[in-house]
């Protein structure tokens, strides 16, 4: 008789067809195509057909060949993602921290008090000034202003220049001082105050400002305004220019930003973290209160207020009250989000500290059953729907040349990693979690400061490249590739991911390894973790050790970096870990289909 | 459509009357929103037949025929010695050296570009005509492209010319400058395509094909 197991899964519906003669399954073809609709909607049926009619046309069958459909029983579980901002920055006209302008003017470190230019005929000889050049004044006039001033003997140090006009200016002195430029609000400088400019060679960064001893000794400061300071020297760290200004009041501060209590309510016991302790505080918690039954967020902060929001994005999914859905696991990261900077002059912007958290949440049972009642009547073929998604996955998985039991899957998907474990004798216990593909473009995306989610999600899936002329590109890892028509000019000069749909150009000026750096950072804190913690949870001792083989299946195995990160990690606990080659032909794709058709054969 | 050819005619003609009587004048209404004194004009005078760059940190600004020379103004008067020294300006702000070369053998902007785009040392050019539509284009794309194209002339005031400038000058360091923000309106076109297609045509009347390409020493007054 002729067997198709079909797999309806979040992003793509599989068939597995096989003949199976005495209890013995040959395997014919496969089909994939993607999922229509939500995964257990009746919108699937579409899918389900085309998918079906893809493996049959191969094998030249048609529908009334098969005798049998199996369907799986999709695992209910949905999961979420929100951010929250733990730290901010605010400074009170002292300093302009985070502001980088490209060109500044000059080179050196100058000292005086601010004066604007239109004041400077004022100025006694002797004095020294940093002159303040508003947008008015174009570069001609202030260059020549500064020339006379210092002419006249007064001691212009530096200057602070609203427009773009730094190297300009600098180029037309007869003295060289240092020059920062685009400061955007320079009417908030206040004038008459001691204040230093220091500016670096290209390539290098400044030393003086960034130095709290540095600042002490250009301001004569006493020991204990010495401690005050390092909050701005330590924000100038890297920058290859700097302003500080001293006035009475002037400040900088890191504060955190109270976000709230989450509360853990597990089997046994309770715990409460601040979600301003950070992400790993969050996750000690939710260990020690394993098995998790429900998070909640003390009502009224930014934490309950965020985990309000996954369990109502849950509730419009499922069809389910909000008080019915309970979120079953947590994973925190810690990220850095850039925002602006409270009381800047120059619009700057920080990167401050922000907690990522993905929750995973346990719905009804998805309506597979109806789907399979529907299709019979449409197929006239037997439909019925087979086991659980993980216990199929793992029959599936063990069909990948090389592997034995006792073996672990893990099928990191978009909104969760699920993990099974199959013993010697044959038991199959599997476990979900929260945390996998839709976390990894949330992360990519604040880093990055991208709004829309299109950009890093393609950031996530495919490589880099530098578009370095209309013929050639540099790709990621180094290597040079030459093309023998012009690239398009909308690439050029830029970062490109290189989709299969051609090269999409990168906006800001990101250099390409820091991007490279935010997306394989952001993929090791969310699936080498799961991975870990995953396989902690099915492992029979706890550890993971214990373990000898483990497939990777599902969407994100297919990623062109995920899996050899999760291999080299695992390597460490001496585990076998690689991507699973399903019946050695399908690669990481089709194992809930084939083991549908397997399970069959086993008799059940 | 019904706009007719009797509103076009009497634009046109309004647009002639004022180009007749304002040629003069033209300028007069531009010059005094900066110091007379700094911009009033430039001069463009010829050095020789312009030679391709051998300096990695030049961006050659291609000028049309006319430039600066029987027009002075663009499309809504402002001088041509402004737009001159803010795209020199945007180019040194990076660190860059700008090379002034006029283009005789079209007036086409395309064509001003990318011909100085191959003479430039860093194959990156500014090309610009006299009414003030202008481009930033490269060596190696076929002509009809470009890195960045600025179509609305009417619309591109001294700052935009400045980011022009900067934006070359970054493509030619190899960066990857965010294109600069171009506004966009669309009774730029029927307001002035008349007086843009006339403009042109005096443009035109100083070509002379065939004629090599001269580089311009540039002194402001």
């Amino acid at each position: 008789m002729i067997i198709a197991g079909i797999d309806i899964g979040n992003a793509s519906t599989e068939t597995a067809l096989a003949r199976v003669t005495d209890g013995t399954p040959e395997f014919l073809a496969s089909g994939i195509v993607g999922t229509t609709g939500i995964k257990g909607t009746r919108q699937n049926i579409h899918g389900v057909f085309a998918s079906l009619k893809q493996a049959l046309d191969k094998v030249n069958l048609t529908v009334e060949d098969v005798d049998l459909v199996r369907l799986n029983e999709a695992a209910p579980v949905i999961g979420d993602v929100a951010m929250e901002t733990i730290t901010e920055t605010i400074i009170t006209e002292s300093t302009m921290i985070g502001h980088n302008p490209s060109t500044p003017g000059g080179l050196g470190t100058g000292v005086g008090k601010t004066a604007s230019i239109r004041d400077l005929k004022k100025a006694n000889k002797g004095d020294s000034v940093i002159v303040i050049i508003p947008r008015e004044i174009d570069f001609e006039n202030s260059s020549q202003m500064i020339n006379e001033a210092d002419a006249r003997g007064v001691y212009v140090n530096g200057a602070i220049v609203q427009r773009d006009d730094g190297v300009l200016i600098n180029n037309r002195l007869n003295n060289k001082i240092p020059i920062v430029d685009e400061v955007a609000l320079i009417e908030k400088v206040p004038m008459g105050m001691r204040a230093a400019v220091e500016v670096a060679e290209p390539g290098q960064v400044i030393d003086q400002l960034s130095n709290p001893y540095g600042i002490a000794t250009v301001f004569d400061l006493t020991s204990d305004e010495t401690k005050q300071v390092v909050p701005v020297s330590r924000a100038l760290i890297g920058n290859r220019s700097a302003v500080v200004i001293k006035t009475p009041a002037g400040d900088v501060k890191e504060r955190k930003i109270p976000a709230g209590k989450i509360i853990v309510e597990g089997e046994h016991k309770k715990a409460e973290i601040n979600v301003d302790d950070g992400a790993e505080a969050i996750m000690e918690a939710i260990r020690s209160v394993a098995p998790v039954l429900d998070v909640t967020g003390e009502p009224g902060t930014n934490a309950g207020g965020m985990l309000e929001k996954v369990r109502q994005v849950m509730s419009n999914l499922t069809n389910q009250s909000p008080k019915n859905i309970k979120i079953q696991d947590l994973l925190a990261v810690d990220t850095f989000v850039p925002q602006k900077v409270r009381g800047g002059i120059a619009d700057e912007f920080s990167m401050e500290n922000a907690v990522g958290i993905a929750a995973m949440v346990k719905a009804d049972k998805l309506q597979m059953s109806m789907i399979a009642e529907e299709l019979e009547k449409e197929l006239k073929v037997k439909v019925e729907v087979g086991g659980v998604e993980a216990d199929m996955a793992i029959r599936g998985a063990l069909t990948t040349p090389g592997s034995n039991k006792p073996m672990a899957i893990i099928d990191m998907g978009a909104g969760s990693t699920d993990a099974a474990i199959i013993n010697r004798a044959g038991k199959i216990h599997s476990i979900h979690l929260a945390g996998a593909g839709n976390m990894v473009t949330m992360l990519i995306g604040s880093e990055l400061g991208f709004d829309d989610m299109g950009l890093p999600e393609d950031i996530k899936k495919y490589p880099l490249a530098k578009v370095e002329s209309m013929f050639h590109i540099r790709h990621e890892d180094g290597t040079v590739q030459f093309f023998d028509e012009p690239l398009d000019p909308r690439v050029f000069a830029r970062v490109v991911i290189l989709t299969p749909n051609g090269m999409v150009p990168i906006p800001g000026n990101y250099p390409m390894e820091r991007i490279k750096q935010v997306r394989q950072d952001a993929k090791k804190k969310v699936f080498v973790v799961n991975a870990i913690r995953a396989l902690e949870r099915v492992s029979p001792t706890g550890n993971v050790r214990d373990m000898e083989f483990v497939t990777m299946v599902g969407g994100s195995a297919l990623d062109f970096e995920i899996p050899q990160m999760i291999t080299d990690a695992l390597s460490r606990y001496s585990i076998v870990a690689g991507r699973a080659n399903i019946r050695a032909s399908e690669g990481p794709r089709n194992a809930v289909a084939t083991g549908l058709v397997l399970a069959y054969c086993e008799g059940e | 459509m019904a706009i007719n050819e009797q509103m076009l005619k009497s634009i046109i003609e309004d647009v002639l009357k004022e180009m007749t009587d304002s040629a003069p004048a033209a300028s007069a209404p531009a010059a005094p929103q900066g110091q007379a004194a700094v911009a009033s004009g430039v001069e463009l005078a010829p050095i020789g037949e312009a030679t391709v760059g051998t300096a990695a940190d030049e961006v050659v600004i291609g000028v049309s025929a006319a430039f600066a020379d029987a027009q002075t103004v663009n499309i809504i008067g402002v001088p041509h010695a402004k737009i001159l020294k803010e795209m020199i300006a945007g180019i040194e702000e990076e660190g860059m050296k700008a090379r002034v070369v006029k283009v005789y053998r079209s007036g086409d902007v395309a064509v001003v570009g990318h011909d100085c785009a191959e003479l430039s040392g860093s194959g990156v050019a500014i090309g610009i005509q006299s009414r003030g539509t202008c481009l930033i284009h490269q060596k190696d794309l076929p002509q009809l492209s470009n890195l960045e194209l600025f179509s609305q002339c009417p619309l591109i005031d001294l700052d935009t010319y400045r980011a022009i400038g900067k934006n070359a000058a970054e493509y030619a360091k190899g960066e990857s400058p965010a294109p600069v923000p171009v506004k966009n309106d669309q009774m730029a076109r029927p307001a002035f395509q008349a007086r843009a297609a006339l403009l042109y045509l005096k443009e035109v009347e100083h070509v002379t094909p065939g004629k090599k390409p001269v580089e311009m020493k540039v002194s402001f007054k």
